[in-house]
């Protein structure tokens, strides 16, 4: 396989993306009410499925990739599930009940694929499961001490625990644990009582940044937080937490390769590593985008003529001359980072999504190996 | 009429008030009056630093430790303009070595400063004056302040400028 | 004086580039909505701290960093009754055209000359560097073109007297 692989998907944002089991299709949201799902072919992809039921911007898609379910939420404040219909080869969608009144801004699968959680601007989050006896998926609210949008989620291995990222500036572990539908949990560092609603831990960076994305270690043992204060928290429940301050811009999403290794990505464009050093402290390692340089930003200015052309002239043409574009891989935001291919733990590949409408598949081994050696 | 003049919206209980954002984020609010004594001790020392041609100790006591919290504005002023004269009686060619010397937290705070600074450059006179306050302080220099802004932007990046943006414990 | 300049517009730029990270936010308190947060300013959490960079007492910059949107004031230098009407023209030239600059915003905020309102649909659209650039240019340009129309308004002025004047001496 390629280094790197990009493909152009939209022109305007991809809002976020999800890979099916075998990585053969993808679903994305090109900044709408749609979802589209690509199928890969031999020259490169092509639309199948356009999935169209909510009526304002998808926020969040995820694919239960052993159930091949998909589920979608959106700024309308509802959720669908989608099934395929083997019959005719179309997406089904069942709604669920959310009970939200504001937009529904995040969702994911839980591990086993039995939940799914979504997180809301209605200051609090739905943990929904299947209930056989109405046929619909049913929801509960996660409410306390939740005090503004949230913004991320991320499910611990145990399929029990959440954690979630929210706007006024903490991050927080959950209890998800649904009677009927869950076993009973092994204890974890992070408590063995676990009734649904349980606060396993209140955590923020210290900076007052809305936390704009958390993720489990592979293992369950720590939670890494990063919120707008370009700060990365990696906490360790009843031991000592070790927050990495960068010069960077924030940081939208963050992905763990190993229990080691973590990426971050977000206003810089680029995927940034961080590695634990002697299994001590956390320390920013290098940028995983070869072709990023030093940004060139004092050129003359074709912004301004542009507009100057677009008053006087009333031209509009978008100029896409080199010296506009930025070195980097991505042309815009980061918004999203998801494993591509290896195991929870261990992971070979990665893909990102973000604002300049590409997906870019990384080889992150490939990668590591063309940067050992180079420090920063 | 002025049930219309009523903002419902504020007794959403789950609404954070603008109040509630430095608990938030992690700030601890103290006594003004305790806060004002800490301060004034450290212009003291500040100036005896500053006296002994220590610059370099010198910004690192006055940003060490600034009072934080919505009711300690009178500390906060003074802090300020204890900052502003390190600021500036370093010279422009000891900038650059001297902020290497700092930590990021230290960086951090440094930058919360010049920010201030310049918020309040020239336009000290429509400050409102408080009963206990000091006098009403005088214009900082933006020229030196930018000089400082620009060095540090240099060495602690954009980062540095993002977290005085999100961090609700102002100086 | 364009020594002063430089550092200012640096640490313009620098600041625009830490507050223009922005993305899309739907409103918490009115359903089905999405506003620029820093003008609606419902929610105090999703409204960071404003930033002021000041030049001197007549020139500044006054950026309002908020989670979907930031707005950005540029007070202009006016060192006249000419100037301040010259400046007075020109910014209202550009506002009541505001929607061929896009980012412009109609009305100025108070203390200010010009406002921009930067949303998060901008960037998604436009490179941010640029938009940077664009702000950038303006501050560059507009103190240019005043003192231009300052100068020719000045020499008209003089033409006129004399012809004026000449028709006079000619009787």
């Amino acid at each position: 396989m390629s280094q790197t692989e990009i493909r152009q998907f939209n022109f305007g944002p991809i809002t976020t993306h999800a890979f099916n089991k075998d990585r053969t299709q993808v679903a994305i949201c090109p900044n709408n009410n749609e979802v589209q799902i690509h199928q890969r072919t031999a020259g490169g992809w092509s639309l199948i499925h356009t999935l169209v039921e909510h009526d304002k911007l998808v926020t969040s898609i995820d694919w239960a990739v052993e159930s091949n379910q998909i589920v979608t939420c959106s700024q309308d404040r509802n959720a669908y599930v989608w099934n395929f219909d083997q019959t005719n080869g179309k997406w089904k969608p069942t709604l669920v009940l959310l009970r939200f009144n504001r937009a529904a801004t995040f969702v994911r699968w839980s591990p086993n694929e039995t939940k799914f959680a979504v997180a809301s601007g209605a200051r609090c989050i739905a943990v929904c499961y299947f209930d056989e006896v109405n046929d619909w998926w049913n929801s509960k609210h996660l409410k306390k001490p939740i005090r503004s949008t949230v913004l991320s989620l991320d499910w611990h291995s145990n399929n029990i625990l959440l954690a979630a990222g929210c706007a006024d500036f903490k991050a927080r572990v959950f209890s998800a644990y649904i009677k009927g539908v869950d076993q009973r949990p092994a204890p974890t560092p992070w408590g063995d009582k676990l009734p649904f609603n349980t606060v396993c831990g209140e955590f923020s960076n210290g900076g007052g940044g809305w936390i704009h994305s958390v993720a489990f270690l592979p293992s369950g043992d720590a939670l890494a937080i990063t919120g707008h204060d370009s700060q990365i928290t990696i906490i360790y429940p009843g031991q000592e937490s070790y927050a990495i301050k960068t010069n960077n811009l924030p940081f939208l999403s963050l992905l763990w390769v190993n229990e080691n290794q973590l990426i971050a990505a977000g206003y810089d464009c680029v995927p940034i590593l961080f590695e634990r050093q002697n299994d001590q402290s956390w320390e920013f390692s290098k940028i995983l985008d070869a072709s990023s340089k030093k940004k060139n930003i004092n050129e003359s200015s074709t912004a301004f003529n542009r507009f100057r052309d677009l008053d006087a002239r009333g031209i509009s043409s978008r100029s896409g001359s080199d010296e506009t574009e930025l070195k980097t891989i991505h042309q815009n935001t980061i918004t999203s980072l998801r494993p591509y291919n290896g195991t929870p733990g261990d992971i070979s590949h990665f893909s990102s999504s973000g604002l300049d409408g590409r997906l870019v598949i990384w080889n992150f081994q490939s990668l590591e190996s063309q940067f050992k050696g180079l420090k920063v | 009429m002025s049930f219309r003049t009523i903002d419902v919206d504020a007794l959403d209980e789950e609404q954070l008030a603008q109040e509630e954002l430095f608990v938030y984020s992690d700030g601890i609010e103290i006594d003004p009056q305790e806060a004002l004594n800490n301060v004034q001790t450290k212009s003291i020392e500040v100036r005896n630093l500053l006296t002994k041609n220590n610059p370099e100790n010198a910004l690192i006591t006055a940003i060490n430790d600034p009072p934080y919290g919505l009711n300690t504005t009178a500390a906060k002023e003074l802090n300020a303009k204890i900052v502003m004269e390190v600021l500036n009686s370093i010279k422009a060619t000891d900038i650059l070595p001297l902020i290497k010397k700092l930590s990021i937290e230290q960086q951090d705070i440094l930058m919360k400063y010049i920010y201030r600074g310049m918020a309040f450059s020239g336009k000290a006179s429509d400050k409102p004056k408080t009963g206990a306050s000091p006098p009403p302080p005088e214009p900082f220099n933006s020229a030196v302040l930018l000089n400082w802004h620009e060095k540090l932007t240099e060495i602690a990046g954009v980062g540095c400028i993002v977290r005085v943006i999100t961090d609700r414990k102002t100086v | 004086m364009s020594n002063t300049l430089r550092p200012y517009l640096a640490a313009v730029r620098s600041t625009l580039t830490a507050a223009l990270c922005l993305e899309n936010f739907p409103s918490q308190v009115v359903e089905r909505h999405n506003k620029p947060e820093v003008e609606a300013r419902s929610s105090p959490e999703v409204v960071a701290n404003a930033l002021t960079i000041s030049r001197n007492e007549n020139e500044r910059v006054f950026i309002e960093p908020s989670v979907n949107s930031i707005r950005i004031s540029i007070k202009i230098k006016q060192a006249d009754d000419i100037e301040r009407i010259l400046c007075h023209k020109f910014t209202r030239f550009m506002m009541i055209r505001a929607e061929n600059f896009i980012i412009l915003r109609r009305k100025p905020i108070m203390g200010y000359d010009i406002s921009f309102l930067v949303t998060n649909f901008h960037t998604e659209q436009m490179y941010k560097h640029k938009l940077v650039d664009f702000i950038i240019q303006f501050m560059e340009e507009v103190d240019r073109e005043i003192s231009e129309m300052k100068l020719s308004l000045n020499s008209r002025a003089r033409l006129v007297a004399e012809s004026y004047l000449l028709e006079l001496y000619s009787k």
